[in-house]
């Protein structure tokens, strides 16, 4: 910007300097320019410069020569054209040939041109503008006017000695840019859509068509609507925004919401607009239920159902149970399996009940200072609540039980009634139950042993079988309650209860063939070792293994050393005594028949009823 | 037997074929459009008003073709090279007698002026064909002026016919003869000197111009004269 600015001062100075010496300074004429109107005529105008002050007031004068002329010739007509300029009428004229003019005085030729009148025409603007009114839109804010004029009158268009176009040009009255349209041939235009309440500007001029330049503009038609008395209604220019419209739009939507959230509210209406997805549910049992965590009440509906029972083991492919389901009026006196184990429910966390050690994966989510009965069935801790009540109730009933033997006669009658307590196995690992339909028969039997049996037959409702560890010298025939009347035994005994899996509860394991041998081999009364008998009846394996050997040290000091004489897990019916007594023999084949099934310690029905005579 | 049924299938033949031709021959003539037959004209042909329309047409068109050649090469290669014609070279039509102004135009008959416009036409058919070829060796000369002397050439052809056409509608005696200028420029236009030989384009092409615009006035002349009466 300085620069510009620099260079513009500069210009000025030296403007400055050369008006000041423009005296000396000569500007010589020039030939402005030439033209013809109608291509019949034309005339040239030129500049006079400072020349014709300076010196002698020579005569300027113009010169012209055809191209068929031998010399200059002097402008025919110096005044018509006015000043400074020289007309050529038509006798002079000839088109498409070419002329030269040269400005010159005497001495000097100033300035040249050479053209033919063809080339220089450049008509007279157009004459009479007028416009008239087409029509008018329906809103009456616009209109469509034609607008018409004359060629220039010295043009003669109608011998069609020249062709003109014309151009047309219009603006609002305020504006200042002028509007053009193309150039046409004819001398009607119409323009569109002019609005009403406007005043405009319109001019035309013309050239020839094939000309590029124009000539000059004819005079400003003003379009003023009001003249012709045309109704203008003063309207908004832009369409307002409607707020008409958005307001009535927006209180329906508004009252399409609020239907829609009292509709939400029916649930009838709402079933019927958004009918519920159906999810997976188990009849009668209500998803609140659980939340709330009454699994009593949701157990006694799974009860209900027949297929959750076989659910529950389904997967268990170790156990085989024979489901009994044998009536006995007495056991309704007793307080029903279920609810034990659901009235066990709240003595232990929920928290699942996982082994130390264990394959099933349970111990990470286990309290490891709870040895827990690890039941290979259960896969979650979830699954095996009940499991767990299960365990709990056994266990207490394992207590039960070492407290039972205690006051063993003394509370005999009352447990005359579990003598036959059936080994529901409803609500438990099902195992075989060999003993009870024995221990049913044996109703004839002393009373002890009735307790015993009762005692095993209560061992055995939650435990799986009883075998017959010993007899006694006195008749007595000793039936150990197989796993658990076993661990009970070794509770009782002093032994940990090991940890059994569900299928396995009856002993297959050889880890407790140590405890079971101290056992067998006693003749006394089961004692109860208040240490071993402790609410955690479940063991794990391993510190049934430690244990085992503890056992074994501590039975030695208690009783005889123990042979170790592995205890099957049935007794063969040696001799069979009258009524009063049954005489097993506890050291059993170690090889029973072969009929016997050498699984772990289960005797089908009809292997006992081999056994029995 | 044979025979006659050859001979009925060969019947039948040539009466298929004959069809078929005559179906040719008489579609043929309905495809091309029949314009309405002016008053009084023997021959079902388009009327002389629309001749003329169409030849002013043309001739307008080739006349604006030409200015923009001619501008375009003024402006590409004349500037600075002096062309600037104090006394331009005559042109080769120059011998033919043309009116000068508008009165010699309206004086003149239509016919002699029908004649001059033809042999105009006819003088300028073989400096166009020359231009075409001759300015593609021009160095770097626009693709613009290339096709435009081609078109012009073509347009030329055209115009140059339906001028006979009306010719034809519009002599009643004899046609006259044939009298055209001929152009002799094209060793000109073929020099090696490069500014000569532009020169010599120039000159054709400002020689061109002038020429198409003579031949345009004097077709508007006359249409206005002859159609419309003098009243355009």
């Amino acid at each position: 910007m300085d620069l510009w600015y620099l260079l513009f001062t500069l210009a000025l100075v030296c403007a400055n300097d050369s008006l000041s010496a423009s005296d000396d300074l000569l500007r010589w004429p020039q030939i402005s320019k030439c033209r013809s109107p109608e291509l019949e005529t034309f005339s040239c105008y030129w500049t006079d410069g400072n020349f014709y002050n300076l010196t002698a007031p020579g005569t300027i004068q113009l010169l012209y020569m055809k191209r068929n002329d031998e010399d200059w010739k002097e402008c025919p007509d110096y005044i018509t054209a006015g000043e400074n300029s020289c007309y050529f009428n038509t006798s002079y004229t000839s088109i498409w040939i070419p002329y030269c003019v040269k400005l010159a005085n005497k001495d000097e030729v100033f300035d040249e041109k050479c053209f033919s009148v063809d080339e220089i025409v450049l008509p007279d603007p157009p004459v009479h503008l007028n416009w008239t009114l087409l029509n008018t839109s329906q809103t009456g804010i616009h209109g469509d006017i034609q607008v018409r004029w004359d060629p220039p009158p010295t043009a003669d268009v109608q011998k069609g000695w020249i062709t003109l176009e014309y151009e047309l040009q219009y603006k609002e009255v305020n504006e200042t840019k002028w509007n053009k349209l193309k150039p046409e041939l004819s001398t009607m235009v119409p323009l569109y859509s002019l609005k009403m309440g406007i005043d405009y500007e319109i001019r035309v001029r013309s050239r020839q068509r094939t000309s590029e330049k124009f000539g000059e503009f004819s005079e400003i038609l003003y379009v003023s609507f009001s003249q012709i008395g045309v109704e203008f209604v003063h309207c908004a220019e832009e369409i307002e925004f409607p707020w008409f419209l958005v307001g009535i739009f927006g209180s329906c939507v508004l009252a399409i919401t609020v239907i829609l959230i009292l509709l939400s509210k029916q649930p009838r209406l709402k079933m019927l607009i958004f009918p519920p997805v159906p999810v997976p549910k188990i009849k009668g049992i209500d998803s609140d239920l659980l939340k709330k965590g009454k699994l009593d009440e949701v157990s006694s509906i799974l009860a209900s159902h027949d297929s959750y029972k076989t659910q529950l083991y389904s997967d268990d492919l170790w156990v085989e149970f024979i489901e009994l389901d044998i009536e006995d009026p007495d056991e309704k006196k007793r307080v029903s399996d279920t609810d034990r184990l659901l009235s066990e429910e709240h003595l232990k966390s929920h928290s699942c009940l996982g082994a130390k050690d264990d394959d099933s994966g349970l111990a990470s989510c286990c309290e490891p200072d709870i040895p827990e009965t690890d039941f290979s069935a259960s896969d979650t801790c979830e699954a095996i609540s009940d499991i767990d009540q299960f365990k709990k109730v056994t266990e207490k009933e394992e207590d039960l039980l070492c407290l039972d033997r205690k006051e063993n006669y003394e509370s005999l009658p009352s447990l005359a009634n579990t003598d036959a307590q059936q080994p529901r196995v409803s609500t438990r690992s099902g195992n075989s139950q060999p003993w009870p339909p024995f221990a049913g028969s044996t109703d004839s039997a002393s009373p002890l042993i009735h307790a015993q049996l009762s005692h095993q037959n209560t061992l055995t409702t939650t435990d799986f079988y009883a075998q017959v560890s010993d007899i006694t010298p006195a008749g007595r025939v000793v039936l150990s309650p197989g796993k658990k009347s076993k661990m009970g035994r070794a509770q009782c005994e002093g032994c940990m209860e090991q940890n059994f899996t569900m299928d396995s509860a009856y002993f297959c394991e050889a880890d407790v063939k140590k405890c079971i041998a101290v056992t067998s081999h006693e003749e006394e009364e089961p004692r109860v070792q208040e240490q071993s008998c402790i609410d955690n009846a479940y063991f794990t394996t391993e510190s049934l293994t430690t244990t085992g050997i503890n056992l074994g040290a501590s039975a030695a000091e208690v009783q005889a050393p123990s042979s170790e004489i592995p205890v099957p897990d049935y007794t063969s019916i040696h001799i069979v005594h009258s009524p009063q007594g049954l005489v097993l023999n506890a050291t059993a084949l170690p090889v029973p028949d072969k009929e016997f099934n050498m699984s772990c310690g289960y005797v089908s029905t009809d292997q006992l009823n081999k056994m029995m005579p | 037997m044979t025979t006659m049924s050859n001979k009925g299938s060969s019947l039948k033949g040539l009466l298929v074929v004959v069809l078929l031709v005559s179906n040719i021959l008489l579609t043929k003539e309905g495809v091309t459009s029949l314009p309405i037959c002016p008053n009084g004209s023997v021959n079902c042909q388009v009327s002389l008003g629309e001749l003329f329309d169409r030849a002013v047409k043309l001739s307008h068109y080739i006349h604006f073709l030409s200015s923009e050649i001619f501008n375009e090469f003024d402006e590409r290669y004349a500037q600075g090279r002096g062309f600037i014609t104090k006394a331009v070279n005559g042109c080769h039509t120059s011998s033919l007698t043309t009116p000068e102004d508008k009165e010699q135009a309206q004086q003149i008959h239509h016919e002699d002026l029908l004649n001059i416009v033809v042999a105009m036409l006819r003088s300028w058919n073989d400096p166009l064909i020359h231009l075409a070829s001759e300015v593609q060796s021009i160095k770097e000369a626009p693709e613009t002026i290339l096709w435009k002397t081609v078109e012009i050439e073509e347009q030329n052809k055209r115009l140059l016919e339906g001028l006979e056409k009306i010719v034809g509608r519009v002599h009643t005696g004899e046609t006259g003869n044939e009298i055209y200028s001929q152009w002799e420029g094209l060793p000109s236009l073929q020099l090696a000197d490069e500014d000569s030989r532009l020169f010599a384009f120039y000159n054709l092409l400002h020689c061109l111009r002038r020429d198409s615009h003579k031949i345009d006035n004097y077709l508007k002349v006359l249409k206005c004269r002859l159609i419309h009466d003098s009243n355009c």
